[in-house]
């Protein structure tokens, strides 16, 4: 498919559209009128959808930017090439999703550079601003080269890809740094959070899962952008990233299970409760329903498989990001204090934000050489 | 491509050098766990609490002024009132217009008084001013801050972006939020420092009738704790009221304490520490609080950090290296 | 008349009534000041043995409603009491004479008890163009006012409208009614006031106030408006039954609704109990028992004791509470059961069924299916 024949104002489009047209009036509501009338955030439940989802969720949605990068850039994986391009940028979108919500969920968002300025180095959310922030300049400069080949900038092109394997470096750490840090969020509190996702490990679980999501979002993304934008998918590049998952996921499973029975013992994931069996669910379908049909040669090399297996860990990934967030904090905030489910305008702007991620996406392909379309 | 690998190579170290000068944490910078020199507390007897609700009153009265916790410049004093309606309704809850608050605790009939068998203990809440507290450690702009001096944990409005990571991580959950204003606050119990230069201390203590908030120097708050868990139910003490070296005193009957001061050890201890005649789990507090220093589970991650860059950077570049030459060998 | 009690002996009666009743009166009054036990006796003591203490009442722009009050003290019945207890020199409504006589007896009263008699005021008084509004006997009340309050031992300002101006004071107030005090206060004359306001006052407010000045020759302890601290030292938001509704949050919302028949607080229909001064609550009235008080039927309070809430702040419009009191209600350490709240039951619910909606519709569409054969792509 051409470029040319890329139909900006489709049908979704313009559903995208109104979302956020909707989602935005919602955020100027916010901003000008409080948290308290616009969400349903309250003293015991001082984190929400926007933090476990947008942000959480977002940030480990993204981390294909990094995955990626780090495979073409850093260990040479030429083979993967052409989809850096989409990763990184799909990346790119993601954390300014995650940028943007943060920005708004925040109680002062006009006060959000505090944290560049004003250092409290024993907090990891310090630690995770200023690398969000850094990495999200990254992710702009890896993506800069798709501007500057647009405007005919030779030089300033050739010099950002001379430098990309350095560039890509310093995104590979960063992202290993904040994509742990975020999970090193919640060791502050073993008291309220659940012993089935409580550990000392947290980080290294939310690092780990976050490489094995980012193989399943490219995946993904790479199949999905296949069949909307009409050309072959990259069937060596989609195997190579099941194979990968299928590594990872496996030491994933590792970390979780051992930690399990280190831990509070199955006995404590099995007792029927709220908590356990979401607990159960992430891990079901998040790692042990794809680790299944992964180890399977005939699901694995097939794109109606790899695209099965990529929505499971993308669903379980993000459930447990949620999890984490919210249900683990469930119980005892349950007999203290006070209920919390999501407002209308909380939906909203989620919705948005994605909306925004999907349509930069397909704007970004139609006049950028993203997926390296005929002209 | 222009940059061939040795001055790539430069370019990383002096890089990854410079990255970890500025990142490298001092030791000095993780968060205090001594009791400092002058550390002030207060000390909570819940068997001579009586629920008159005055320190709650109190502690409204006098935080509302400026400099006070409660202070705000459009309001006198701080109701609590529903944002929907604009009435005034009780304080039932800490929360942004309560920094204190009275609760009972009921099991049975609640005939008896701080007793676990169809009995009723009361409890005051509010910040336990944690000699390593979570809240301090976990703010990323230092808004909550501990006093080196006096130990108490004070916020700071103007550094306070909102992030509210000091509700997620306080194990007593006692930092609230303004959610109904445009421009919010985070709000707690700051002893009543900003009346210490007066010569004055924490309002609930200067008007509890009965001397069950009392206070003074956490070292002489500790050995006045300690020394009722060793008096014998049923024989008279004089309880000193108002402050632990107060001359005035109320003579009552010992009851029966629950043999646990808590605030001693609890979180790395506290600096508001509570007696009591039924176990303090029933009175709110979290069972699965432990011992441990909070902002040591975080440390513990962070310190690792320098580290992992140097790890990253050098490996990183030399995975580059060797992965480049080798592509280029198979090619050539 | 004399009233003998059923099965005694002939007792001696004072006024008309048994000793034992009349000390049960004494007694009742001390406690309602919250005298101690023992002071009963003392009153009694000292108004029977000291001469009556002289009273002349002036009644400015009034209703005659402060003298109503007075006649509903109950038990024992007053109209004899009060007329004998003191002596009650001059008073427009109840005396016999009339016009010059009347007058005349006021002004010889006034010379005979010289420096002794109480000045009891009701109604205000207006200063506008000199006070013309306002006439007795062809003088105007503010001069009135000033003559006899100058050779009073003390001024009682009876009622809300010599207390701070009440009905006659509220917008526009075209007469410029005024309070007794001020108006004592700006012409220099410096007898003691007292100011007893309601709409009308309870009759024991002013009772007790009375015969503590007959007895101890000083007044009661006095706040900053000169109102007697026993009986208007508390909010009636303080001694509210209703307040625990308050504290709860229980409010009747309309007259007749199921909160008003079951009796919930009525802040929301406007009751001025937060920012009144008064001990409607504890005293009641006319002596039939508990509710007998306007919240006690269900009629919000509307501050008719307090200047700046009474005829002024609109009937259903919310109190500004005036200073904290604590709630009487205690909420619970832990107020729901265990286990997850609702609305995070829903949200876990939501998550799953979206997920597990997903993985599902995946699995079914995408498996099993060969689209693309790769297996001449090799591993």
């Amino acid at each position: 498919m051409n470029q040319k024949d890329i139909k900006l104002f489709t049908p979704f489009t313009v559903v995208l559209l109104v979302i956020m047209v909707v989602g935005g009036l919602a955020a100027i509501y916010r901003v000008f009128f409080g948290l308290g009338v616009s969400t349903n955030l309250n003293d015991t439940w001082p984190w929400g959808l926007w933090i476990t989802f947008d942000v959480l969720g977002g940030v480990a949605l993204a981390a294909g930017g990094f995955v990626i990068g780090g495979a073409v850039y850093i260990l040479n994986w030429k083979k993967y090439e052409p989809i850096v391009r989409p990763a990184i940028l799909n990346a790119f979108f993601g954390y300014a999703l995650a940028a943007t919500s943060i920005t708004l969920d925040i109680g002062v968002p006009w006060r959000i550079w505090h944290p560049l300025v004003m250092w409290q180095v024993n907090s990891i959310m310090f630690i995770v601003a200023i690398h969000v922030v850094l990495y999200t300049t990254t992710l702009a400069t890896e993506s800069s080269p798709l501007i500057f080949e647009k405007l005919k900038m030779r030089k300033a092109f050739h010099f950002v890809e001379g430098i990309m394997p350095g560039i890509a470096l310093f995104g590979v750490l960063l992202s290993l740094l904040h994509q742990s840090s975020l999970g090193a969020v919640f060791l502050i509190a073993p008291e309220k959070v659940s012993p089935l996702w409580y550990s000392s490990k947290l980080p290294y679980m939310f690092l780990v899962s976050a490489v094995m999501l980012a193989l399943s979002m490219v995946s993904f993304e790479t199949i999905l952008s296949s069949r909307v934008f009409k050309h072959k998918p990259p069937m060596d590049i989609l195997l190579g990233m099941a194979r990968g998952s299928l590594i990872v996921g496996g030491l994933y499973l590792i970390l979780k299970v051992w930690d399990l029975i280190t831990g509070p013992g199955i006995g404590r994931a099995v007792n029927g409760s709220l908590t356990s069996n979401m607990y159960l669910l992430e891990m079901i379908l998040g790692i042990i329903l794809p680790l299944i049909l992964l180890s399977m040669k005939n699901v694995r090399t097939q794109l109606n498989g790899i695209f099965t297996v990529n929505i499971l860990v993308i669903m379980g990934t993000v459930l447990n990001r949620l999890n984490v967030g919210i249900i683990s904090m469930a119980e005892y905030n349950g007999r203290m204090g006070y209920d919390y489910f999501p407002s209308l305008m909380e939906f909203l702007v989620t919705m948005a934000m994605v909306a925004f991620a999907i349509l930069g996406f397909k704007i970004s392909v139609k006049y950028l050489n993203v997926l390296r379309l005929e002209h | 491509m222009s940059m061939n690998r040795r001055d790539f190579l430069k370019t990383a170290a002096a890089g990854s050098g410079a990255l970890l000068a500025s990142t490298v944490t001092p030791a000095f910078a993780s968060m205090p766990k001594e009791l400092p020199p002058q550390a002030v507390g207060i000390l909570y007897d819940a068997t001579l609490c009586i629920g008159c609700k005055s320190c709650v009153v109190n502690c409204k009265t006098y935080n509302s002024v400026s400099g006070g916790a409660l202070y705000l410049k459009d309001r006198t004093v701080s109701y609590d009132v529903n944002p929907a309606e604009p009435y005034w309704d009780a304080a039932n809850e800490l929360s942004s217009k309560t920094l204190n608050v009275i609760k009972v605790n009921k099991t049975g009939t609640a005939v008896n008084k701080d007793s676990v068998e169809n009995g009723y203990s009361f409890i005051k809440q509010h910040c336990l001013h944690c000699i390593s507290p979570a809240c301090a450690s976990v703010c990323p702009v230092g808004a909550l801050s501990k006093s080196p001096v006096t130990g108490v944990v004070t916020y700071d409005k103007d550094k306070c972006f909102g992030c509210r990571y000091c509700m997620i991580a306080c194990p007593f959950n006692i930092p609230r939020y303004e959610y109904e204003r445009a421009i919010p606050q985070v709000r707690k119990c700051q002893l009543c420092h900003h009346r210490f230069e007066e010569g004055k201390y924490s309002a609930c203590c200067e008007f509890c009738p009965t001397g069950a908030s009392i206070f003074g120097k956490v070292l002489d708050l500790r050995k006045e704790a300690q020394k009722r868990l060793t008096l014998k139910t049923g024989d008279d003490y004089d309880f000193p009221v108002q402050t632990v070296d107060s001359k005035e005193k109320s003579r009552r009957t010992v009851s029966k304490y629950i043999n646990h001061v808590y605030g001693l050890k609890e979180a790395g201890g506290t600096q508001y520490l509570l007696l009591a005649g039924v176990p303090f789990e029933m009175l709110g507090f979290n069972k699965n609080i432990s011992e441990d220093v909070l902002p040591d589970l975080t440390w513990a991650y962070i310190a690792k950090i320098p580290a992992v860059i140097a790890a990253v950077l050098i490996g990183g570049t030399a995975t580059w290296a060797i992965t480049r030459k080798r592509n280029k060998d198979r090619e050539g | 008349m004399k009233e003998l009690e059923e099965g005694s002996m002939v007792e001696e009666t004072i006024c008309g009534f048994s000793r034992r009743d009349f000390l049960k009166f004494c007694s009742t009054l001390a406690v309602g000041m919250g005298l101690p036990v023992g002071m009963g006796a003392t009153i009694a003591e000292a108004v029977t043995t000291q001469k009556r203490p002289p009273v002349l009442w002036l009644s400015a722009q009034e209703c005659t409603g402060c003298t109503e009050t007075l006649l509903r003290a109950n038990h024992p019945t007053l109209e004899k009491l009060i007329l004998e207890l003191i002596s009650l020199e001059y008073h427009e409504t109840l005396l016999v004479g009339s016009g010059k006589q009347a007058e005349e007896w006021r002004v010889n009263a006034m010379k005979e008890y010289k420096g002794k008699y109480i000045l009891v005021v009701d109604g205000s008084i207006p200063v506008k163009d000199n006070g013309i509004y306002c006439k007795i006997g062809g003088k105007t009340a503010m001069s009135l006012l000033v003559e006899m309050a100058a050779d009073a031992a003390a001024v009682v300002a009876i009622g809300s409208c010599s207390s701070w101006g009440g009905i006659p004071s509220a917008d526009p107030n075209p007469t410029g009614a005024t309070a007794a005090h001020e108006v004592l206060k700006s012409k220099g004359i410096k007898t003691p006031v007292v100011n007893i306001p309601g709409c009308p006052p309870n009759p024991y407010n002013f009772l007790s106030t009375v015969l503590y000045f007959v007895t101890f020759k000083k007044l009661p302890e006095l706040d900053d408006q000169a109102r007697p601290k026993f009986a208007y030292g508390r909010l009636i938001h303080e001694n509210c039954e209703r307040r625990p509704h308050f504290d709860a949050g229980r409010f009747a919302l309309q007259f007749g609704d199921e909160g008003h028949r079951k009796g919930y607080c009525l802040y929301k229909l406007g009751c001025k109990g937060p920012e009144t001064f008064a001990n409607c609550p504890v005293q009641l009235f006319n002596d039939v028992g508990s509710g007998a008080w306007p919240v006690g039927t269900g009629a919000p309070c509307f501050g008719c004791t307090e200047k700046g809430v009474g005829f002024t702040v609109p009937l259903f419009a919310p109190a500004r509470p005036k200073y904290l009191t604590p709630p009487s209600l205690f909420t619970e350490v832990y107020p729901h059961k265990e286990g997850v709240s609702p609305g995070v039951k829903a949200l876990a619910a939501g998550f799953a069924g979206a997920a597990i909606g997903a993985a599902g519709a995946a699995m079914i569409g995408g498996l099993g299916k060969k689209d693309i054969d790769t297996k001449d792509k090799g591993e």
